[in-house]
């Protein structure tokens, strides 16, 4: 399995035109089986911020309950949906699913996992006053109890994104016992509470975070073989990189891009570019001038060489978007391209848009170097055509409350991504009143039908075909202009082995090893 | 002594409500939501919305403001928005650490920078003194994140001697925890000892060109002596007030470098507490850098007092 998996990735990675690092040494020693033992030290930017799931809004927590959590339904290297805690489920009716949950299975702390410790999960989701899940179960009507190790799911509508939300928090289930118990501690402890592969052992708050393996692990097949994990956080890029150059960690979450060429000449260190889900790009505001005007957004998007911001700016750690949904999705359609750059037809869009000597707009961006970095070059594309951009670095509270407040007229948008491409679009470009995250202020008949006939339908080969209609329209509406889906290195040393990466980013270290 | 003493204690009431109340405006007149930042990715306007009453951030800041001083007087700083942790317990987790690296960082300045004072101003203008200012220039003009990126490089990566980044607790493992200190212990030092250099060496030399010390050596004091117990000691007021007002800024300010070695010290917890715009946090911290500066000056004038008994008795 693992073999198969790999075989594809590399593939994958040749495909993308990216030159296959991966793990060198492990291919090499492939026939070297897995061995039982050691501490893995993994160096991230920052420190977790909850233990508990329902409560967690940070990406690095997810990265540590990927481990000692399981979630119903898991995401395979394609995106694609498999079993997890629940071994098979079927869909009787549009708005109800059926999930059969494995049988077996204990929590950390010795209580079963069960129909009723689901149901329990989703109705804590649901209603726990501080839950920062209620979104993604905002669909789910009520669960029910079906006998001791199958639950019924109702909808409230037709929902065809949930499964992939299930991959992640929403769908990882906790100890009921230790909820209840010490529910309040859970954030800052989660002894006993998951079913994973590693359980957890401490948190020293702003030193380390230490998982162990969990012997009793439902699954016999393959690892856990580590004995233990120990997370640690190391804020700065350069002393995290030297760090692991000098063996001081065996893992890094994230190479920058000006870093990957360098790290990839070091023999002392494995590099694994990871596609990942994300877009990154800079929302429109609709609302206000001057980008109510469709031919200035437009007379924008012709004037910039995306190609040439990935290029220089990105040092190719990405590639060019064409929309919000990434190379890596089932939904991604290589046919359509990105917009490609053309001064004449920007110059006409913007005598179009009655301004035939260009305008003058503020581009909010974060004040991080690669953001100023890309900013500086839109600048200068702009300028060829007559258009003044004036950049305005903030730091991100203030660009999330500016986009939030739609205070703004161009502003950066990095978003990491979600398995179902619902999780890049709906929110983004379905109209909303109010405070939402379609800063945008788009609001287009054409696509809220779209978007809404997406969640309706279930056949995947009619959503792609959906989603490829609605890049196109979005390539023509322009809430965003999309300039990039970014890879995640990800850098090892040499002595770890078997690592899988799977696009969402989070290190999964089940079947990982030492040599 | 005594009276000193007090009427500095009267003089912090003002100095605290002036600081908390600056830092509290310039906080909430700061772009920026709490609320926004911590839930970034949702879209649930009706949970923030819930999430803010509880918080009491939906009310005016002038009642926001009484409202924390109303807790502050009844000892209770409150909790941290984003984690819900008391800001006393996240405050008093990160002041070990830069206790430790402050004291050290002290110790090492006051090590090179005694010597190589003296000599400068004693042997002034030759080689010696030369060597000394040419030292302070380079510890002034380096900046904290070069040289400490060059220390890791040549003592962490090139020679491992020392681990990279990392803090283990002195009290607890004090081999492995020294040796976690010692890099940022060494780039904090030495910029304080390239200033302290330079500060005691002109105050020497001024000390060296009074009336006192001409008396003395007239008297056939040996030069050891006179150096000693009439010039080093004239020239001490200065240093202290400079090692007073850097004693403050390496508690609060090492900010830098705890980046960099990645030390779980006040400076860092304070700039990641501006920006997640966790108030309550951001307040507690400052409030207890305005009494670390307080009491660090306080020290400096009673130190002030024992060095020269002429302000001791005024």
């Amino acid at each position: 399995m693992t073999v198969s998996r790999r075989a594809f990735l590399k593939t994958s990675a040749i495909a993308a035109g990216v030159p296959w690092l991966g793990l060198g040494p492990g291919a090499a020693a492939a026939a070297d089986p897995p061995k039982k033992g050691g501490t893995l030290r993994v160096g991230f930017y920052i420190e977790a911020a909850t233990m508990d799931p329902h409560l967690s809004g940070s990406k690095i927590d997810r990265q540590v309950y990927h481990n000692i959590y399981e979630p119903l339904v898991t995401l395979d290297a394609k995106l694609g949906i498999k079993p997890g805690l629940a071994e098979s489920w079927t869909q009787p009716d549009p708005k109800t699913l059926v999930f059969k949950l494995r049988r077996g299975v204990k929590f950390h702390d010795g209580t079963d996992f069960n129909a009723e410790a689901a149901k329990f999960n989703f109705e804590r989701m649901k209603n726990e006053p501080k839950s920062v899940r209620k979104g993604e179960v905002a669909n789910i009507d009520t669960v029910e109890v079906v006998d001791s190790h199958t639950i019924k799911v109702n909808l409230k509508k037709p929902d065809a994104a949930l499964l992939a939300t299930l991959t992640d928090r929403a769908g990882m289930m906790v100890s009921p016992k230790v909820v209840q118990e010490r529910g309040a501690e859970l954030q800052r402890n989660a002894k006993g509470a998951g079913t994973g592969p590693f359980e957890f052992v401490e948190w020293v708050r702003d030193s380390h975070l230490v998982i162990k393996r969990n012997e009793a692990y439902w699954n016999k097949q393959g690892g856990p073989y580590l004995d233990r994990v120990r997370y640690r956080p190391i804020p700065d890029d350069v002393v995290k990189l030297q760090s692991l150059q000098s063996g001081e960690i065996d893992v890094m979450d994230y190479v920058q891009p000006r870093d990957v060429a360098a790290v990839k000449a070091d023999k002392n260190v494995v590099v694994l570019d990871v596609p990942s889900l994300a877009d990154f790009a800079y929302q429109l505001n609709h609302t206000r001038p001057p980008f109510n005007n469709k031919a200035l957004r437009q007379a924008v998007a012709y004037a910039l060489d995306i190609e040439q911001i990935v290029k220089g700016v990105w040092l190719n750690v990405g590639v060019p978007a064409n929309g919000p949904i990434p190379p890596t999705s089932w939904a991604y359609d290589k046919s359509i391209p990105f917009i490609k750059r053309d001064l004449a037809k920007a110059k006409a869009k913007l005598a179009e848009g009655g301004q035939p000597g260009g305008f003058a707009f503020t581009l909010t961006t974060n004040n991080i170097p690669i953001n100023v970095q890309e900013a500086e070059v839109i600048q200068a594309q702009l300028r060829e055509v007559g258009i003044t951009a004036k950049v305005n670095l903030v730091d991100s509270a203030t660009l999330i409350s500016s986009g939030n407040a739609k205070n703004f007229e161009m502003i950066s948008y990095q978003w990491s991504g979600r398995p179902d491409p619902d999780g890049n679009t709906y929110q983004f470009f379905r109209t909303t009143p109010g405070t939402s995250l379609n800063w945008s202020g788009l609001s287009n008949p054409q696509i809220d039908a779209l978007l809404d006939k997406t969640r309706e339908v279930s056949s995947q080969a009619e959503r792609r075909k959906l989603y490829s209609e609605l890049t196109k329209l979005l390539q023509d509406e322009l809430p965003m202009i999309f300039i990039v889906h970014p890879i995640e290195p990800k850098a090892f040393s040499p002595r770890v082995q078997g690592y899988d990466p799977i696009p969402d980013g989070m290190m999964r270290f089940k079947d990982v090893w030492m040599r | 002594m005594l009276h000193l003493v007090l009427r500095r204690l009267a003089a912090t009431v003002p100095v605290l409500l002036l600081v908390t109340a600056g830092v509290f405006a310039l906080l909430h007149l700061t772009p920026g939501d709490p609320i926004d930042a911590m839930m970034a990715e949702s879209v649930d306007a009706a949970a923030k919305a819930a999430l803010r009453t509880e918080l009491g951030l939906d009310q005016p800041l002038p009642v926001q403001y009484a409202a924390w001083m109303g807790r502050l007087l009844r000892g209770d700083l409150g909790h941290s928005i984003r984690n819900g942790e008391p800001v006393v317990e996240s405050v008093s987790r990160r002041l070990g650490p830069s206790l430790q690296l402050a004291a050290l960082a002290m110790a090492i300045s006051l090590l090179i920078a005694f010597p190589v004072g003296i000599v400068s101003a004693v042997r002034r203008n030759t080689a010696v003194d030369r060597a000394g200012t040419t030292f302070s220039l380079f510890g002034i003009c380096m900046p904290n994140f070069l040289l400490a990126l060059l220390l890791i490089f040549v003592f962490g990566v090139t020679l491992r001697w020392l681990p990279i980044s990392g803090y283990v607790d002195p009290v607890e493992e004090p081999w492995d925890g020294l040796r976690s200190l010692a890099l940022p212990a060494v780039t904090l030092g030495l910029a304080l000892a390239a200033v302290v250099t330079r500060t005691l060496r002109s105050s020497m030399l001024e000390a060296l060109g009074e009336d006192y010390v001409r008396t003395a050596r007239a008297k056939g004091l040996a030069e050891g002596r006179v150096v000693r117990g009439h010039v080093l000691r004239n020239a001490l007021i200065p240093v202290v007030t400079v090692l007073g007002l850097q004693l403050g800024t390496l508690i609060g300010g090492a900010v830098i470098t705890e980046y960099v070695f990645a030390l779980p010290g006040v400076g860092r917890l304070v700039v990641d507490a501006v920006f997640a715009r966790d108030y309550p946090l951001v307040q507690g911290v400052v409030l207890l850098i305005a009494l670390g500066f307080i009491a660090s000056n306080l020290v400096v004038d009673l130190l002030y007092g024992l060095i020269d008994p002429r302000i001791r008795h005024r």
